[in-house]
Formats: C-alpha cells, sequence, structure tokens
C-alpha cells in the first residue's frame, strides 16, 4: 500500500466513521441495529491483500477504538480488527466462490461480522468486562448478524468502488 | 485460499499486533494519552452527531413507530381513537413542543426533590456493536457536568454519566448489563441492587433475606456518598414480578424502570442535591379508574287491553 493509497483511503475511512457515529447511531434499531463501519472495513479487507488489509483493521480497529461506545480498552477492537481483516484477506482472495459473487460475499462478510462480535465478548470476558447476559448478547449478535446480511449488498457496490477507486484495480464486484 | 504470505507480511502483521498489544497495556495502566485521544474524536465527532440529530430526528420517529408494531388489537383501537382526537393538534405542534413537555416535567420532578439540575437534549444513541447501551448528550464540563452525575428523564431515572467532554457527555443507561444501582423500596425502606438486563425490564435483589417486596412496589435510588453518582429519592421502576425460588439467599424480582428509554429527547444531569433526602416524595402517582357510570332502566308493562 503506497503512501498515495493511504492518503486516498483514510479520507474514506474517516467519512464512513463520521457517518457511522452522526448518523447510523441515531437510530435505536431492532436486535441492535449494524455498524456501517463494520462492514466497511471488512469489505475493505476482502478486496485487498492480507498485507493491506491487515493495516485496514489496524485503522479501522483503531478508530472503533476510538468511539465513545466502545466499552473495552483502548486497542481491542484493533487487535481484533487487524486479526479479522487479515483472514478474511487471506480466506476471501483467490477463492471461487467468492469471486464476483455479489452473493457470496454478502455472506462471507455477515459470517466474519458474526465471528468478530464472538471474538469481541470473548477476549472482553478476558479483559474483564461487563458484557451482559448470555441471553441478551445472543440477541445483539444475531440483530447484528441479521442487520449486515440486509445492509451488505446494499452498500457492496459503493464499498467495492471506493476500493477499486484508490487501488485502480478491477476488484469491483 | 492465498498461500503466498512471505516474511515481509508476517512481519507487517506482527508488527500491528504488537502496537495493538501496546495501546491495550497503555490504556489498562490508566495512561492520560489515549483518554485524551478518545476524548479529542468525541469533542471532534459532537457537532457531526448535533448536526445529524437534527436532519434525522423525523426519520428516527418513523423507525421507533416501526419498533412497537406488536401492539395487541386494543392497544391500537385506544391509541387510534386518541390519535384522532389530538392529530388537530399535532398538525401544528413541532417537535420542541415535545421536548418542552419533557423538560417541564424533568423541572417539576426535580424541583420537588431540590436538585439542581442541567437539561440537555440527546444527540446520539450508542452502537451497539460493543454491548453498551449510551446516549450522548449536548452538555458537557462547560455546563458543570462532570463524571458520575445522575442523569434523570421525566419519568425517573436514566442512568449516569460515564464520561464527559466540554461541550457532549456521554451517559450509560440504566439499561446497560454494566449499570448498578442500590435502590430502596417506597414505603418499606427495604434496601436492594438492581442490575441492567440490557432491556427495560431490570433486576432486583434484595440484600436482607428477611425482605420482602411485592408486585407494584416502586423501587427509588437509595443515594450516594456525596450524592455521586446517585443522588437519593429518584424514582426508578416498579416491580413487576417476584422470583420466591426456595433455594436462593434473598428475595430476587424483575422491576421494569419508568423511564422510556426509545423516546429520550430532553434529560437532565443532576449537579446538586439538597442535604435532606427528599424520601418517598418523588413517588409516581398511580392513575385512579375512571368510574364507570350505570344507568338502571325500569319497565313497567302496559296494562292488557280489554275487549
Amino acid at each position: 500500500m503506497t503512501s498515495r493509497q493511504i492518503f486516498t483511503a483514510l479520507p474514506m475511512f474517516l467519512a464512513v466513521y463520521v457517518f457511522q457515529e452522526a448518523v447510523v447511531n441515531q437510530f435505536r434499531l431492532p436486535g441492535g441495529g449494524f455498524s456501517l463501519f463494520l462492514i466497511f472495513t471488512l469489505v475493505w479487507a476482502m478486496l485487498s491483500t492480507p498485507e493491506v488489509a491487515a493495516l485496514a483493521g489496524f485503522i479501522g480497529g483503531l478508530l472503533m477504538d476510538f468511539s465513545q461506545s466502545s466499552s473495552g480498552p483502548i486497542g481491542q477492537w484493533t487487535l481484533l480488527m487487524i486479526a479479522a481483516c487479515y483472514a478474511v484477506a487471506y480466506f476471501g482472495s483467490g477463492n471461487e466462490s467468492l469471486s464476483g459473487s455479489p452473493l457470496g460475499f454478502t455472506f462471507f462478510t455477515t459470517a466474519a461480522v458474526l465471528l468478530v462480535e464472538f471474538a469481541y465478548v470473548f477476549t472482553g470476558l478476558l479483559f474483564g468486562l461487563q458484557i451482559g447476559n448470555f441471553g441478551q448478547i445472543a440477541i445483539t449478535i444475531f440483530g447484528i448478524s441479521t442487520w449486515t446480511l440486509v445492509v451488505t449488498p446494499i452498500v457492496l457496490p459503493i464499498f467495492s468502488r471506493l476500493h477499486a477507486f484508490t487501488f485502480d484495480t478491477r476488484s469491483m464486484i | 485460499m492465498r498461500r503466498d504470505g512471505g516474511g515481509q507480511s508476517r512481519l507487517l502483521l506482527i508488527i500491528l499486533i504488537v502496537t495493538a498489544l501496546f495501546l491495550i497495556t497503555l490504556d489498562l495502566r490508566g495512561v492520560g494519552l489515549l483518554e485524551n485521544a478518545r476524548s479529542g474524536t468525541q469533542s471532534a465527532l459532537s457537532p457531526f452527531q448535533r448536526a445529524g440529530n437534527v436532519v434525522l430526528t423525523p426519520v428516527k420517529n418513523f423507525f421507533s413507530d416501526l419498533t412497537h408494531l406488536g401492539r395487541t388489537r386494543a392497544q391500537i383501537e385506544k391509541l387510534e381513537a386518541d390519535n384522532a382526537k389530538l392529530k388537530a393538534e399535532l398538525i401544528t405542534r413541532t417537535s420542541a413542543d415535545a421536548a418542552l413537555n419533557q423538560l417541564k416535567t424533568i423541572l417539576d420532578l426535580a424541583g420537588t426533590a431540590g436538585y439542581k439540575i442541567v437539561n440537555a437534549r440527546v444527540i446520539s444513541q450508542g452502537s451497539s456493536q460493543s454491548f453498551s447501551q449510551t446516549i450522548t448528550i449536548d452538555a458537557g464540563t462547560k455546563a458543570g457536568i462532570r463524571k458520575n452525575m445522575t442523569v434523570l428523564s421525566e419519568a425517573g431515572l436514566t442512568g449516569v454519566v460515564k464520561e464527559v467532554y466540554s461541550n457532549s457527555a456521554l451517559v450509560s443507561l440504566a439499561t446497560d448489563p454494566t449499570f448498578k444501582i442500590g435502590i430502596r423500596v417506597a414505603g418499606t425502606q427495604q434496601i436492594g441492587i438492581l442490575s441492567g438486563q440490557g432491556t427495560r425490564s431490570a433486576s432486583l435483589q434484595l440484600i436482607d433475606n428477611l425482605s420482602n417486596v411485592k408486585v407494584g412496589d416502586v423501587l427509588l435510588s437509595r443515594g450516594s456518598i456525596s450524592n455521586r453518582p446517585f443522588v437519593p429519592g429518584v424514582p426508578v421502576g416498579y416491580v413487576t414480578a417476584v422470583d420466591n425460588s426456595a433455594g436462593s439467599i434473598a428475595q430476587s424480582a424483575t422491576v421494569l424502570l419508568y423511564t422510556n428509554f426509545s423516546t429520550l429527547g430532553v434529560v437532565a444531569v443532576v449537579l446538586g442535591a439538597p442535604t435532606m433526602n427528599p424520601g418517598d416524595a418523588l413517588v409516581p402517582v398511580k392513575p385512579e379508574p375512571t368510574p364507570i357510570p350505570t344507568v338502571t332502566i325500569f319497565v313497567t308493562p302496559s296494562p292488557t287491553p280489554t275487549e
């Protein structure tokens, strides 16, 4: 990832982050709603090489840590997002069932969101965070996953084009 | 599946992971720089949140209506009747009127107890991706708000100030799973601990194993040392179900919180409380049932006509 690409990508990350905090967070949607920024970062990672994905995960995770609604220590989301983005890029790139398939991408993103949320709960417990009872956690994770399944196909073409604009590649879905 | 990850890729991954672990360590050790970064981010975001709140209020109201579609038929009919009656008024009123009403009720509540309050508008709801339930309000340190201050709505307790910035503050709602408050039962003065459950229903655990609560009992905040985080006497909720399990040490119960967290528009942060405990002065008045008028009709049979 060249410095030009970083300088192009960073405003996009910031714009989606501000949109998440100022617009999406205004709605108290049933089931916990969705995190557009999380979807954006994971989609970005899936369209990238593992190295770029890890860097995207670092930037995305750091911004999520700075969010006022983040209850864990700064660095928790960063750590998770580095691992998650690297993993999705590693398993996603070159995967025949994903390349050129919006449906496959949607399911893969949803699965990634599901795993990231589970990982957040697990690491949160390790850090001694009080996250809530099992039922409430299950409802929230199910809600976020369902919303991700609905939202991802809508935003995927936009995110894909933003990624292609930055990297000047043919990785658009 | 990609299998060509080289040494450079692994090195980058290790550097990033070590940086993340370094950040976690610094934060857990309480390094102020990271906390300032979070405050700085919030201060930078609050103008966007304010703008978003102004623009999206009508849309939020629409979504709020959608989430309450599971009402019973009778409730819908009653609401339709009420709606028709109020429709003419609603057309001419703006959202400012609703905020004014909330504000007036909060002022009445605070005035009765003698709380010194500062009012604030809710400008953002916290994302639940981190499983926390929070709101952001448009008043901060400049308005005298500090950490661990009680936050009220027109119905009662809303939460507690978790973080405070120059022009905004983050409020942890009473529904948050980490939220705990010492309460006493109005009238009987029994004490217990109320815990948030992620919904408007909270869980009550009595402290004394000889105490008993019953359905309908009103719970008030017990108050904290120097009134922080909680001032005494704030209505919290009422008991909806009691768990009388034989195995439990002390009685537990389910409590419905007074505050409707999905319609929070205006809240008040308690800056100071009187030295005297308001006691049960803030216990909400139970609505009295309207008597149904009965009409008795006497029927006298007409005399049978004779030939």
